[in-house]
């Protein structure tokens, strides 16, 4: 049983769980609603700081892979597929990555929507508050996802998307 | 559901129905100053998660129908919210029946000082409310807002961060803010 030794949680890390070399997780209450059961289903990098109010929502066959160097600020992810963050980067406070744009935590009735995705946030990706990232897109390396910013669509490399339903405000960098 | 770490008593007038799930924290009643009997209702089946908070003020109602799952709402309530059945109410979500401050300056500028720390709270002036409600089966996407007086068809879908103002009909689908019908 491994316990965070700053924990004021009384819940071990789930087994399946790992967080690299010097980074950073607030609490095993982000695992509250943690339901995978794959061998590895939460993979956190090197250097990762993931600050209070992350949750990894994960049903049975979930999978959160975060990178090395991400720093992660209250952001729930809720996947019932895989989410996949890249090396250095960013995710604000109050941020949402989901399969569905109503999403509810594993284990909720069966009348929850539940459609496993793939979403991949790219290397050195920028996410502001507050904006939320559903239906399994990807954010391209190096774009930028403005605050409360509702993406259902792909971001290209170093785009800059913003809006409610987002759009691009910034093209593709040449 | 994962286990209750606050398990001090109910207030006395919420009604929870069978098989009902509450993964409470502290602030899911922190602001519950309802005065009716009942003033909350949660029917058979209802599963609400820890990021809900009910604030309802002394004359208000809220009430979710059977099989609602209510995964992250922040009720604000000085009237009545109703929620039908099999309703999916998505993370960060919130729902206000009511301005809580009047919308003339002058106005407000008194509800300021009546609500103040020293205030005198028999002072306010009035404030609009009109009910909410949500019909069966309808989702309300992630971090969306429902406003006063809003009605919500049975079906509709409330996409993530639409602010709702006005009412949707049956079926429909929403996004953005202002929320607007768009192809489902």
């Amino acid at each position: 049983m491994r316990h965070l030794e700053h924990d004021w949680y009384d819940a071990p890390l789930p087994a399946n769980v790992t967080i690299g070399a010097r980074s950073w997780l607030y609490s095993s209450f982000a695992f509250l609603h943690h339901r995978s059961r794959r061998p590895l289903a939460v993979r956190i990098g090197d250097d990762c700081g993931i600050y209070h109010g992350t949750f990894f929502e994960t049903g049975t066959g979930g999978e959160v892979v975060i990178g090395d160097l991400c720093q992660i600020a209250a952001t729930v992810f809720r996947t019932d597929g895989r989410i996949e963050i890249g090396d250095h980067a960013l995710i604000a406070h109050g941020v949402h990555i989901a399969d569905s744009f109503a999403a509810a935590p594993p284990g909720a009735p069966d009348h929850a929507p539940r459609a496993p995705a793939e979403t991949t946030i790219g290397r050195s990706a920028w996410i502001g508050f507050g904006a939320t990232i559903v239906g399994g897109v990807r954010i391209g390396d190096g774009a930028i996802v403005a605050a409360g910013a509702v993406i259902d669509h792909d971001v290209p490399d170093g785009a800059v998307a913003a809006g409610n339903p987002a759009r691009l405000i910034a093209p593709a960098a040449a | 559901m994962a286990e209750v770490w606050d398990d001090s008593p109910l207030p006395p007038n919420v009604r929870v129905g069978e098989g009902a799930r509450l993964e409470r924290r502290m602030e899911t009643f922190q602001r519950f100053y309802s005065r009716r009997d009942p003033g909350l209702v949660l029917g058979p089946r209802v599963a609400v998660y820890t990021w809900t908070s009910f604030g309802i003020w002394d004359d208000g109602v809220v009430e979710v129908g059977a099989d609602s799952i209510v995964v992250g709402a922040t009720f604000m309530c000085y009237e009545r919210i109703s929620v039908g059945q099999r309703v999916v109410i998505s993370y960060d979500v919130s729902i206000a029946d009511s301005d809580f401050h009047p919308r003339d300056a002058a106005q407000r500028h008194v509800d300021t000082i009546a609500i103040s720390p020293e205030g005198d709270r028999s002072l306010r002036p009035p404030v609009d409310t009109a009910p909410v409600t949500i019909g069966d089966d309808a989702w309300i996407g992630i971090g969306a807002i429902v406003l006063k007086g809003v009605t919500i068809g049975a079906g509709a879908r409330i996409g993530p961060g639409a602010v709702v103002t006005r009412d949707v009909a049956a079926g429909v689908t929403v996004m953005g803010n202002p929320a607007r019908e768009v192809a489902a």
